[in-house]
């Protein structure tokens, strides 16, 4: 590890009834990456937060935060952390502001550090004119920058988000990740669970995909692309329509779409090198003139969907 | 513990109080059940039985302090949980334990609040306490006690407040009848006697009978300590089953 892991998950696991939900999960986290937890609905991401956060105990294994078992020692832990459950709100009859008063109490921050840090918070969130609102009268983008704010009040140095731009409009969920990318800027670390692979792809500078309770590959986004990415697009365009029987009968080897003069292969990294001589082929013996030429790798996505499905899913 | 952890937990357990006393204790339903019900039931005894409303003032204090302690703190835990507070509550740094006693802290001070507002009035009518400092105190451990009573039911891991109301209620209105505040334990029933025992509102009613009319059945001293002893018996056995029951609520 070149920087320290100030998060460390050990085999955790955790079943419910004969649901077995977290099946020995391990993971570490370094200080100031974004960590992201993919996984389709009911991979588990949820329950592996919960269990590290220390809100449910683990059947087996340990989680540690900056060295502290969350178990353990949880009140020690957590005055280092910041949270946004997905399955939790603000107290809907306090305003913004006492539910922001309210979580800076728990922390035992002093006044005058408490309201400033408040004001700020509510600036960069821009929820600062609504501040005497109640919660239950915000927006659901609203009320998930509050929770933001609530979870970044105590300035903690590691920042856990369960699906925090689930269901957002697209405003609200770009001020969050704006925010989060500001946070990373500031040397903050931060762990996330979504099951939005872009905004991942956009965000994390490591992921782990977990799918059935398991962590079924982890790594930097390049690093997934390069190990588990089987496909490459190839996008053409000529300098006249083509036929697409045309083309599928010259180009064997990929899956071709056509649209008017705008032809994109999909084939397999395997493949690649056939394929771009059966183009060769078809450019030449069609005479055709190649106005624009794209080739691009596997995405996150890719990788993902391959990944599941390999996974039985 | 140090002296800095014990300061940080107070005042984490005072935020709570304060939140508490701000969502729960100025809502209809807490002025119905912690003032209201007391005065209509005193009401019907007291005309019923042909007393001075004055003179059975002091039982509506004890009625008061009952009810308005114990009322509220069973929904609090059911309430929070349906609404998801809970947890938000929990991924803070606090434990199960510290929002127990900052939801007792909070129906204890609503029940002092309601039961000297009481003893108020009745300075006003002339009905004067003989010792003040045991009434106080008196008030203090058994809204203290109810509270933590009220809480016992908290620990049902419901998230429907109904469930939880019913349970309390089918407990708390019989323990109101046998306690002794409307037939003085002296004129109970020899067989209903063990009953009255079994009350903690029992030696509420006693020890106020001593304050305002010196015609206590148990010594007021024993009566403030039995108050005491269930205080902690009910303290501990929150704390505990609450803990217990805290996963399934998650």
């Amino acid at each position: 590890m070149a920087m320290k892991a100030v998060v460390e998950v050990y085999r955790l696991t955790k079943t419910f009834g004969s649901v077995r939900a977290v099946d020995s999960v391990s993971f570490f986290v370094r200080r100031g990456e974004i960590f992201g937890i993919l996984g389709p609905n009911g991979a588990g991401k949820t329950t592996t937060l919960r269990i590290t956060i220390g809100i449910i105990p683990p059947d087996e294994g340990e989680a540690y935060i900056l060295g502290y078992n969350v178990h353990k020692e949880p009140i020690k832990a957590r005055m280092f952390i910041g949270v946004v459950p997905e399955i939790s709100n603000p107290y809907p009859d306090l305003t913004i502001w006492d539910n922001l008063m309210l979580v800076g109490k728990l922390y035992c921050l002093p006044k005058r550090v408490l309201v400033e840090r408040a004001r700020n918070l509510l600036e960069a969130l821009r929820i600062q004119d609504v501040r005497n609102r109640k919660a239950k009268a915000l927006s659901k983008g609203m009320r998930r920058r509050l929770l933001l704010a609530m979870a970044l009040i105590s300035d903690p140095d590691i920042l856990f988000l369960d699906e925090p731009t689930s269901g957002l409009d697209v405003i609200s969920a770009r001020i969050i990740r704006s925010l989060l990318l500001e946070l990373k800027k500031q040397g903050k670390t931060i762990v996330l669970s979504t099951h939005n692979i872009n905004e991942a792809g956009m965000l994390c500078d490591r992921v782990a995909i977990m799918n059935k309770g398991r962590i079924i590959a982890s790594g930097t986004p390049e690093e997934l692309k390069i190990k588990f990415g089987k496909y490459i697009r190839i996008l053409l365009r000529f300098n006249k329509e083509v036929g697409i029987d045309v083309i599928k009968n010259k180009v064997r080897n990929g899956n071709v779409v056509v649209q008017g003069a705008k032809v994109m292969i999909i084939c397999g990294l395997s493949d690649l090198e056939n394929v771009l001589n059966e183009i060769a082929d078809f450019i030449k013996s069609h005479n055709l003139e190649v106005e624009e030429f794209q080739a691009s790798g596997p995405t996150l996505e890719d990788v993902f969907v391959e990944l599941i499905q390999g996974d039985g899913q | 513990m140090t002296f800095l952890s014990i300061k940080n937990t107070l005042s984490k357990i005072f935020a709570l109080c304060l939140k508490d006393a701000k969502l729960y204790y100025f809502k209809g339903p807490t002025v119905v059940m912690g003032i209201l019900m007391p005065m209509f039931l005193w009401l019907a005894f007291s005309i019923g039985a042909g007393y001075s409303l004055v003179k059975t003032l002091p039982m509506l204090i004890a009625i008061s302090a009952f009810f308005a302690s114990s009322s509220i703190t069973p929904i609090i835990m059911p309430w929070e949980t349906r609404q998801r507070t809970l947890e938000m509550l929990l991924s803070r740094p606090v434990t199960i334990y510290t929002i127990l006693l900052g939801t007792a802290l909070a129906s204890t001070l609503f029940g002092i609040l309601i039961s000297l507002g009481l003893v108020c009035i009745s300075l006003l009518l002339n009905l004067t306490p003989q010792n003040p400092l045991l009434l106080f105190l008196g008030v203090a451990i058994s809204s203290l006690c109810y509270s933590f009573m009220g809480l016992l039911f908290a620990a049902i891991p419901t998230d429907v407040p109904a469930d939880v109301v019913f349970l309390s209620s089918a407990i708390r209105l019989p323990l109101v009848f046998v306690s002794g505040v409307f037939i003085p334990l002296q004129k109970l029933p020899y067989y209903i006697l063990p009953l009255a025992y079994s009350s903690p509102l029992t030696y509420l009613s006693d020890l106020l009978r001593s304050i305002y009319y010196g015609t206590s059945f148990l010594n007021p001293l024993l009566d403030l300590a039995i108050l005491s002893f269930l205080t902690v018996m009910f303290a501990f056995s929150t704390l505990i089953t609450n803990k217990a029951t805290l996963l399934k609520r998650l």
